[in-house]
C-alpha cells in the first residue's frame, strides 16, 4: 500500500516511516500540515497516517479540509491527545481511525493495514464471509469449518466476524476492545486474550490446520 | 475598598439607598401635598366661595343704589345678629362708622376698587372678661369715596384643623425622608459589611491562603448564599491544589522505582554481553514495563482529569446492558483462573452517567477481584436496583482489605503490602473512588464474609439513580 505519513517530529516521522516500510508498505512523508494536504490531494495513496498538532495546518483542520475538497484516502489520526473526546473530535472531522500516542508499533501496522483493505467500495454488503475452510454466513449467524457446524456465543460469533473482515491482518488487543467491545480503555487482567482463545477452541481445537495465531507482542492474526 | 468611617459613600449599596432615600422622599412629599389639598385647600376654597357670593350681593347693592345703598347694606347686615360674616367700614382716615373691629386689623389697599384677600384672627369677648381669637378669612377693598370696607368669615374649627394640618404635613415631610435617608445608610452599611467580608476573604485565596472561608451569617440570604457558593468553590479548589500536589508527589515516588528498574536492566544489558536470544527477552520485558509506566501514567491523567471535572460526558442510560457486557467480558477470565463467577444483574437501571468510566471503573473492580481471589475462590458480580441509587456489587474470596486501611485503599497509589507483588499501578480503586465521586454517588469497601471471621473484598459502587 502507499501511506502518506504527516507528521512534524523528524525522529517520529522516521519511526512511522521505518515501522511501516518494514510492514511492507511504500512510505511517503510530509513535515507539516500545507504540504501534506498538498501530497494528498495529489498523490494517490491508500491510507494516510496524520499527527494532530502540525505547523501550517492542524491536523484536524487537515483533514476536514481534504474531506470537503471530495478526498476519499481513509485516515488514522496518530496524537498524542488520547480522551475519548479527541477522538470523537477526529472521527468527526471524517478520520477512520484513532491512535494515542505512545503506541505500539505492531498496533500501528495492524490499523494501517486495516484501514487500507477497508477501502475497497461500491460493493454489495457482504453475507457471506469465507477464511480458507471457514465459512460464516452473517444473515443466518451460522458458522462451519470443513461442513462442520460450530456453535457460537453472540460475543465469539462477532469476535470471529472482526477476525475474519481483517483477515490475513494483525488484530491488537486494543482494537479488539475498541471494535468488538466498544471500550476504550485498557482492562488490567487478560480478559481479552481469555475470549480469544475460547473461540480458537472451537474453531481449530479439532482440525489439523490452525487459523488464528498469536501474533507475539501485538495481537492475533486469522489467516488460512 | 478604602476603610474609614465613610469608606462606605463610595459602594453601590450606599447609592443604591441614596437614590431609594430621595425618591421616598419625593413620593412623601407628593403624597403629603396631595392630602394638604385634599383637606386644607377644600376648607380654603368654601369659605372663598361664600366670601365671594358676599361680594356679590353687597356689588349688587351698589349697582342697584350707590354708596350710599352700599353702605347702608352693610349697615343693616352688621346688625343682623348670628351673622356668619364680619364687616368693618371705616373713612380713608380710619374712623370707623361702623364694624365689629376696634380696629382694622390689616392695612388697606391704595387703589380703589381692588379686591385683597386677607387672613386674620378675630378676637372676641366672652363672658368672663377673656376672649377667644378665631381664624379668619377676609376681603378687603377700596370704595370709590376713599372709605375702606372689610367682610370677613371666622373659619373656627376648620381653621384650627387647617393650621394642625399644615404643620403636620410640614413636619412630618423633613422627618420621612431623614429617615428615609437614615434606614438607608444603615442597610448600605450592613451590605456593604456583607460585600467588604467577601472581598476580604478573596483578598487571602488571591494571596494564597486556600484555607480561608468566607463568613456564613445564617440569614439565608443572598450573601449567604453567595458566601456558601464562594465555600464550596474553595473546598473544591483546595481539595485539587492537594490532589495536584499528591499527584506530583505520587509519579515521584511511584513511577521513579519503575523507571530506576527499567534504567538498571537497560544498563545492565550493555554491560554485559549475551545472546541474541537474552538480549530480545531484555528487551522484550523492557517493553512490557514500560507499557505498564505508560498504562499508570494514562490512569494518572485521567484521575486528574476527572479532579478537574473535565471528562465526563453525561448521558441517560440503562446500564442493564453494560453490566451484562462486563460480566460476559470477565467470566472466562475468572473461568480460566480457576475462579467461580456469579453474576446477577437487576433490570430499570437507569442512570445519568459516562457510559466509558463507569466500565472502566467496573472493570477495575473486576480486575481487582481477579487478580487478589486464590484459585478455587468465587466471585459474585451484582447490580441492584435500590430505591433512589443503583448498588454495583462485586464481591470476592480473597484476603480482603481491614478496616482501618480502607480509606487509604482508595488513595492513589496506595497499596496493601500484599498486593506489591501483583502488577497493578494502585490506581484501580482511586479511580473507581473519582468517578464515584462524578456522579455524585460513593464506592463502599466492606467485608464479604462479615466478623466474627472477616474474609473477602466486597466492593460497592452506589450510583444516583435517574428515574
Amino acid at each position: 500500500m502507499r501511506v502518506l505519513v504527516i507528521e512534524d517530529d523528524r525522529e517520529h516521522a522516521t519511526f512511522i516511516n521505518k515501522v511501516l516500510s518494514e510492514a511492507g508498505h511504500d512510505v511517503e512523508t510530509a513535515y507539516d500540515g500545507a504540504n501534506g494536504l498538498a501530497l494528498a490531494r495529489d498523490g494517490e495513496f491508500d491510507a494516510m497516517v496524520v499527527d494532530r498538532m502540525l505547523p501550517e495546518k492542524d491536523g484536524l483542520k487537515l483533514v476536514e479540509e481534504y474531506r470537503t475538497g471530495g478526498g476519499q484516502t481513509p485516515a488514522l489520526f496518530l496524537s498524542a491527545l488520547s480522551d475519548v473526546e479527541n477522538r470523537v473530535e477526529g472521527l468527526k472531522v471524517g478520520a477512520d481511525d484513532y491512535l494515542a500516542k505512545p503506541f505500539a508499533p505492531a498496533e500501528l501496522a495492524a490499523r494501517v493495514e486495516a484501514l487500507g483493505r477497508r477501502q475497497v467500495k461500491d460493493e454489495p454488503p457482504v453475507t457471506k464471509l469465507k477464511v480458507g475452510d471457514l465459512e460464516m454466513d452473517l444473515l443466518a449467524r451460522k458458522v462451519w469449518r470443513a461442513d462442520q457446524k460450530i456453535d457460537l456465543q453472540p460475543r465469539e460469533f462477532r469476535l470471529l466476524e472482526f477476525l475474519m473482515r481483517h483477515a490475513g491482518q494483525v488484530v491488537t488487543r486494543t482494537m479488539l476492545l475498541e471494535k468488538v467491545w466498544d471500550y476504550h480503555f485498557d482492562p488490567q487482567t487478560n480478559v481479552i486474550d481469555v475470549h480469544v482463545s475460547r473461540l480458537r477452541a472451537k474453531i481449530d481445537k479439532d482440525f489439523d490446520e490452525p487459523l488464528l495465531q498469536t501474533v507475539r507482542g501485538a495481537g492475533y492474526c486469522l489467516q488460512a | 475598598m478604602k476603610s474609614g468611617p465613610f469608606a462606605f459613600v463610595r459602594t453601590t449599596t450606599f447609592r443604591l439607598a441614596l437614590v431609594y432615600s430621595v425618591l421616598f422622599g419625593l413620593f412623601s412629599f407628593l403624597l403629603l401635598a396631595y392630602l394638604f389639598q385634599a383637606t386644607v385647600g377644600s376648607l380654603r376654597a368654601e369659605a372663598d366661595q361664600r366670601l365671594d357670593a358676599e361680594m356679590r350681593a353687597l356689588g349688587l347693592a351698589y349697582n342697584a343704589g350707590g354708596l350710599e345703598r352700599l353702605e347702608q347694606s352693610v349697615i343693616e347686615r352688621a346688625l343682623v345678629p348670628g351673622a356668619p360674616f364680619r364687616y368693618q367700614l371705616e373713612t380713608p382716615d380710619g374712623e370707623r362708622i361702623i364694624g365689629d373691629f376696634p380696629y382694622l386689623p390689616v392695612s388697606p389697599p391704595e387703589t380703589v376698587g381692588e379686591v385683597s384677600m386677607v387672613s386674620l384672627s378675630i378676637e372676641m369677648p366672652r363672658g368672663d372678661g377673656a376672649s377667644t381669637v378665631t381664624e379668619a378669612e377676609g376681603r378687603i377693598v377700596r370704595l370709590t369715596n376713599g372709605n375702606v370696607l372689610l367682610v370677613a368669615i371666622e373659619t373656627g374649627e376648620r381653621g384650627r384643623i387647617v393650621r394642625r394640618i399644615t404643620q403636620a404635613v410640614t413636619t412630618a415631610a423633613p422627618i420621612g425622608i431623614l429617615l428615609a435617608l437614615i434606614g438607608g445608610v444603615f442597610i448600605s452599611r450592613y451590605a456593604a459589611r456583607r460585600a467588604e467580608q467577601l472581598t476580604r476573604t478573596t483578598e487571602a485565596i488571591v494571596a494564597g491562603d486556600l484555607s480561608v472561608r468566607a463568613p456564613v451569617a445564617g440569614s439565608g440570604d443572598e450573601f449567604d448564599r453567595l458566601a456558601q457558593h464562594l465555600n464550596t468553590m474553595l473546598e473544591r479548589l483546595e481539595r485539587l491544589m492537594a490532589s495536584t500536589r499528591h499527584a506530583g508527589d505520587a509519579i515521584a515516588h511511584d513511577l521513579r522505582s519503575p523507571l530506576s528498574r527499567l534504567r538498571n536492566r537497560l544498563e545492565g544489558a550493555l554491560i554485559s554481553p549475551m545472546s541474541e536470544e537474552s538480549a530480545r527477552d531484555t528487551l522484550e520485558n523492557t517493553v512490557l514495563e514500560v507499557d505498564r509506566v505508560l498504562q499508570t501514567f494514562n490512569a494518572i491523567l485521567r484521575l486528574s482529569r476527572l479532579d478537574a471535572g473535565a471528562e465526563g460526558r453525561m448521558v441517560k442510560f440503562d446500564i442493564h446492558d453494560l453490566m451484562t457486557e462486563m460480566a460476559d467480558l470477565y467470566e472466562p477470565a475468572c473461568e480460566d483462573a480457576g475462579l467461580t463467577f456469579k453474576s446477577d444483574i437487576g433490570t430499570g437501571l437507569m442512570v445519568l452517567g459516562d457510559r466509558d468510566l463507569i466500565a472502566q471503573a467496573v472493570s477495575n473492580l473486576l480486575d481487582n477481584a481477579v487478580k487478589y481471589t486464590p484459585t478455587g475462590g468465587s466471585i459474585r458480580f451484582l447490580v441492584r436496583r435500590g430505591s433512589s441509587d443503583i448498588a454495583i456489587t462485586v464481591a470476592d474470596d480473597g484476603p480482603g482489605i481491614p478496616e482501618h486501611q480502607r480509606e487509604h485503599a482508595k488513595e492513589r497509589f496506595f497499596r496493601l503490602d500484599g498486593a506489591r507483588t501483583q502488577p497493578g499501578s494502585g490506581l484501580g480503586l482511586a479511580l473507581a473512588d473519582a468517578v464515584a465521586e462524578l456522579h455524585k454517588g460513593h464506592l463502599d469497601l466492606l467485608w464479604t464474609d462479615p466478623p466474627p471471621e472477616p474474609r473477602g473484598l466486597k466492593a460497592v459502587l452506589t450510583l444516583p439513580r435517574d428515574r
